[in-house]
């Protein structure tokens, strides 16, 4: 059973807190105002540059840098924004309600459309009332789950015959979740992890992040979960918001060994599997609740390939998509905290690897070493599992 | 005041700007064959002197009897008043032609009877033959192509009607051709009564197609004629256009200067040639310095000493040069050091010419205007003028069509084959957006502008023989880059002073609209009193209030760029700029005595 690492984590705002937050922001600008003093708001730089990561946190954290904008002509109008999203929000907080990022455009929208002082604030896509709501996150140090605007909660389809989840509702109504009744049905975990309690009616042995969810869906139809005492979780490409606290609260209720298992080339490793571990750059206020540094790399490992005669095929760096993903891969060789860090070198050794040989194995070839054989895919993984042929 | 109409004189060989592949064959052929095959040759190529097409046939005439008219005037000092007119007649003979007839009436000098039938009716029959100046006539073939056309289309000759000064009646007759002995045929002889003094009218009836619009219009050809003959007054008709009259703006008939003889080093070996054969029997010595420009006595002792040509070549008489002589000779002088041709035969509009004519083009903004001081390119004196404007019916905001290109050469506009032609490549290559305009990576700028680019040189080098495209040569280009690099810095002023304007307006809108929202929803999510919101939103305007002031210093220096340029232009175009100033000052003031909340003027209405 592993241990889990001593982690600085911040404790999730309550509603009290928020609104709290909110209206000292606005008093703040309020009283410079009074004053003919520009108000300046501060926001955490999220970056790579401003990313700090150390091996016993085990996650990207914030750095010193700030990034403050001041009021003046040019930035008018996006304050004027960000405080009529903040009221939006706030409000949304007091009387519990939740919105995704869409449906608060369409908030924002209809307010204009009632108000005609209101429309030279009025958005003109989605993109921009996205990035409102972001900057405010920024401003308040909170996370977006904490303003009640909810992702769309992608990904994370999780099949076990052990696990069970108690969810309290935001209106105190508490329901429990029997996982193993649920049949080849999966569970779908929300962006608030915070409200979930996880048990296990037997022991559990591990717990298996898949990249690409119809694989997890194959493994399962084809009987995994009867026969390892596991939970079994459909990542779905990079991990959302959703996924990233689930697998958290796996790690830190459940105390399981997490393997994660995917393609090998630079994009997993890079930045779906790194982000998984160690969040990214883009949420480091947020990092301490959205990942979980536990997870180990199951592969596909460059090895696998010779050792299971894998197919694989090589990476076309003219190919739009692909070379993209080279060129991150380098970026992140030479400046990404997580992968310069000297815990991590066996992972940076694969990316390097994978750099410079420019090949590609995809999850799915472990079914070619036997096509006749169903559960070929699960005798590896469970093989791989059993020899600790994974990094950690 | 009126000069006595020239004597058309017709001459076997041309004039030192020979680099027309035509005159090359004409005068080839001429040597072994009559000069009766001259016609016929016209006759059977005359899709290469601009009759390639029933839209070029129509335009072609106008633009040679317009051109002739031009020079007429100019030859003899009279500010011209023409009139053309242009009319759909019915269907003409040709599939997809219809027949036109195409008049154009000058009070020029008018020709002397004697002289109609070579002028309308033989080809390289011509009074600008030979003299290096800047007329938009060179060869005398233009008309008589004209004339041509229209017997070949429709059977019927040029009518003419011409009065010389002094001359109590006018004589009118139809010219024919006779193509075989390159021969104008009159006919219908008649004298009048004629309300002018003076003048010719020509008409055609021709098969052709009457295009009015686009780069190959004649609606185009008529902007660019009236912009470059300021002295010029118009009055058109065409087709169903509404009859329109332009007038002049200027009242002085630009002096064509003196001609200079030719320069050694512009000239080919054929050309070479030819010209001593202008001479008879003189000397070489004496041919080469009374024939040509930069050739002094140093010269001769040079050719002599330095570059080891026989002295007896010199001292020979020149209509008895073996051709190898003739070779070493030319060779010789090709290698000698010499001056390089005197500018001074080259013929600018003017800027002051250039601003007045504009303003005739339509509604504009603003423009700018520059003439380029002589200089030699390529061993010719070029002169190069530009002049851009900006029109007020054009715009709109997403205006984003390519700059209206008006290309000259002598003052004739060219209107086909642009790409490859010097002005483009000039055009394409500056980087207009250091000047506020918009353009594409190595295109033509955008926007509601006229560009006008005209190059005048006795000696323009062309493409090809239908003389649409300047020859692009590296030092020509060169010269006009700068021309228009220097103009697109004059437009710049207003440009940069409009987008200090805009760029101040939107942020105070800004201001305006942005600051009570955020004070009202502050106040709102804190429940503030009414008292805290006052406070608060004249603290904002405070704050803005010293941001725009930056911006406002920025334009008033802008502001006082341009009036400094405008004051330093206004003594000499004063006309044009009574009503412009009054505006700029206007806005000047406003932005300097405005609240911090209040609008400021565009500078544009
Ligand atoms: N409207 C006119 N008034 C007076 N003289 C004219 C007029 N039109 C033509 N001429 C005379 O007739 C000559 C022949 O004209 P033509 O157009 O054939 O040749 P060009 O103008 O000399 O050269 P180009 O072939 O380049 O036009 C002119 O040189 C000019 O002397
Ligand atoms: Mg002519």
């Amino acid at each position: 059973m592993a241990k889990s690492p001593q982690v600085t984590r911040r404790t999730a705002k309550k509603q009290s807190e928020i609104i709290s937050l909110g209206t000292e922001l606005c008093e703040r600008m309020l009283a410079d105002l009074e004053r003919a003093k520009r108000p300046v708001l501060t926001a955490t730089k999220c970056s790579l540059d401003n990313s700090l990561y150390n091996p016993k946190v085990g996650f990207l954290t914030p750095g010193s840098k700030k990034v403050s904008s001041e009021l003046n002509v040019s930035s008018v109008k996006k304050m004027s924004r960000a405080i009529f999203m903040l009221e939006i929000l706030l409000r949304n907080v007091e009387i519990s309600n939740i919105n995704t990022k869409r449906e608060l455009y369409y908030v924002a929208k209809g307010l204009v459309k009632h108000e005609s002082k209101l429309r030279p604030l009025d958005f003109q896509d989605q993109d921009e009332s996205d990035s409102v709501i972001d900057f405010i996150c920024e401003m308040m140090e909170a996370y977006r789950e904490e303003l009640n605007c909810v992702a769309d909660d992608r990904g994370g389809q999780t099949y076990s015959k052990q696990l069970v989840v108690q969810e309290t509702e935001l209106d105190g109504n508490v329901s429990t979740i029997d996982l193993s009744t649920l049949g080849t049905a999966p569970y779908q975990p929300k962006n608030r992890p915070q409200n979930l309690v996880l048990s296990a009616r037997e022991p559990i042995d591990f717990c298996l992040i898949i990249e690409s969810q119809g694989t997890a869906n194959t493994l399962v139809a084809n009987g995994f979960t009867k026969r390892h005492k596991c939970i079994l979780i459909g990542a779905q490409g990079v991990p959302s918001n959703a996924v990233r606290a689930w697998v958290r609260r796996i790690q830190e209720q459940l105390r399981v060994p997490l393997y994660f298992f995917g393609d090998l080339d630079a994009y997993t490793m890079q930045n779906i599997y790194r982000t998984l571990k160690a969040g990214s750059a883009a949420s480091l206020i947020r990092n301490s609740d959205f990942c979980a540094p536990e997870v180990k790399f199951l592969g596909v490992l460059p090895e696998d390939i010779a050792k299971y005669d894998l197919v694989d095929y090589a990476v076309k760096e003219s190919d739009l998509q692909e070379g993209r993903a080279l060129k991150k891969a380098r970026d992140a060789l030479s400046n990404d905290p997580f992968f310069k860090d000297k815990k991590n070198k066996e992972l940076k050794a694969i990316l390097d690897w994978l750099v410079k040989n420019k090949r590609r194995c995809e999850q799915q070839s472990f079914i070619s070493v036997d096509p006749r054989d169903p559960q070929m895919m699960e005798k590896i993984i469970i093989e791989k599992i059993k020899n600790g042929n994974y990094i950690d | 005041m009126v000069k006595k109409a020239k004597k058309v004189v017709k001459k076997a060989v041309a004039e030192p700007d020979t680099s027309a592949a035509v005159m090359a064959k004409v005068r080839k052929s001429a040597k072994q064959i009559t000069t009766s095959s001259t016609a016929e040759y016209f006759a059977k190529n005359l899709q290469q002197v601009g009759f390639s097409s029933p839209v070029k046939a129509v335009l072609t005439t106008v633009k040679e009897a317009l051109d002739n008219s031009l020079d007429a005037c100019e030859d003899a000092g009279i500010l011209p008043e023409i009139k053309l007119y242009v009319e759909k007649l019915g269907p003409g003979t040709m599939k997809n032609t219809d027949q036109i007839r195409i008049m154009v009436e000058d009070n020029g000098p008018g020709i002397e009877p004697d002289d109609v039938a070579k002028v309308f009716g033989e080809y390289l029959a011509s009074s600008k033959f030979g003299r290096g100046r800047c007329s938009r006539g060179q060869q005398g073939i233009g008309i008589s192509a004209a004339t041509t056309w229209a017997m070949q289309t429709t059977a019927t000759g040029a009518q003419v009607v011409t009065k010389t000064k002094g001359a109590r009646k006018a004589f009118r007759c139809v010219v024919d051709m006779d193509l075989k002995h390159n021969k104008g045929l009159l006919r219908d002889k008649s004298t009048i009564d004629w309300a002018r003094p003076h003048g010719t009218s020509i008409e055609f009836k021709l098969d052709g197609r009457i295009q009015l619009n686009g780069e190959g219009g004649i609606l185009n050809y008529i902007r660019s004629t009236v912009l470059l003959n300021p002295h010029m007054t118009l009055h058109y008709e065409i087709s169903d256009v509404p009859a329109a009259s332009i007038e002049r703006v200027v009242n002085t008939v630009p002096v064509v200067p003196q001609a200079t003889e030719p320069h050694p080093h512009t000239m080919k070996l054929g050309e070479f040639m030819s010209h001593a054969r202008l001479f008879g029997r003189i000397k070489t010595s004496v041919w080469l310095k009374r024939g040509f420009s930069r050739v002094s006595d140093k010269t001769l002792n040079d050719l002599v000493t330095k570059k080891g040509l026989k002295k007896k070549v010199l001292d020979s008489f020149v209509d008895a040069l073996p051709d190898a002589d003739f070779k070493a000779l030319f060779a010789a002088i090709q290698d000698v050091e010499l001056l390089p041709p005197a500018t001074t035969s080259v013929l600018s509009v003017g800027e002051d010419g250039l601003a007045l004519s504009i303003r005739r083009l339509g509604d504009i903004d603003f423009f700018a205007v520059l003439s380029r001081k002589p200089v030699i390119c390529d061993f010719k004196p070029v002169q190069v003028e530009v002049a851009i404007a900006r029109l007020r019916e054009r715009r709109g905001e997403d205006n984003e069509e390519q700059v209206q290109v008006l290309r000259f050469a002598n003052r004739v506009p060219l209107q086909f084959d642009k790409a490859a032609c010097a002005i483009v490549k000039a055009l394409t290559s500056v980087n207009w957006r250091s000047y506020g305009l918009k353009q594409p990576r190595n295109a033509l700028p955008l926007g509601p502008y006229i560009v006008a680019v005209s190059v005048v040189s006795p000696f323009i080098k062309f493409k090809n023989a239908s003389k649409e495209t300047i020859d692009a040569s590296d030092e020509l280009v060169e010269e006009l880059r700068r021309a228009l690099m220097q103009t697109g810095q004059r437009l710049s002023r207003y440009l940069s002073r409009e987008h200090k304007a805009d760029e101040l307006e939107q942020r105070v809108q800004h201001i305006e609209q942005f600051g009570p929202i955020l004070v009202d929803t502050l106040g709102r999510i804190l429940g503030a009193s009414e008292e805290r919101k006052q406070l608060a939103t004249a603290g904002l305007a405070k704050i803005l209030e010293k941001d725009t002031k930056g911006m406002k210093k920025d334009l008033a220096a802008a502001e006082g760029r341009l009036a400094s340029y405008l004051e330093e232009k206004k003594s000499r175009l004063a006309g044009f700029f009574e009503g412009l100033e009054q505006e700029d000052q206007a806005s000047v003031v406003d932005s300097e005595a405005a609240a911090p909340t209040a609008k400021v003027s565009k500078g544009k209405r």
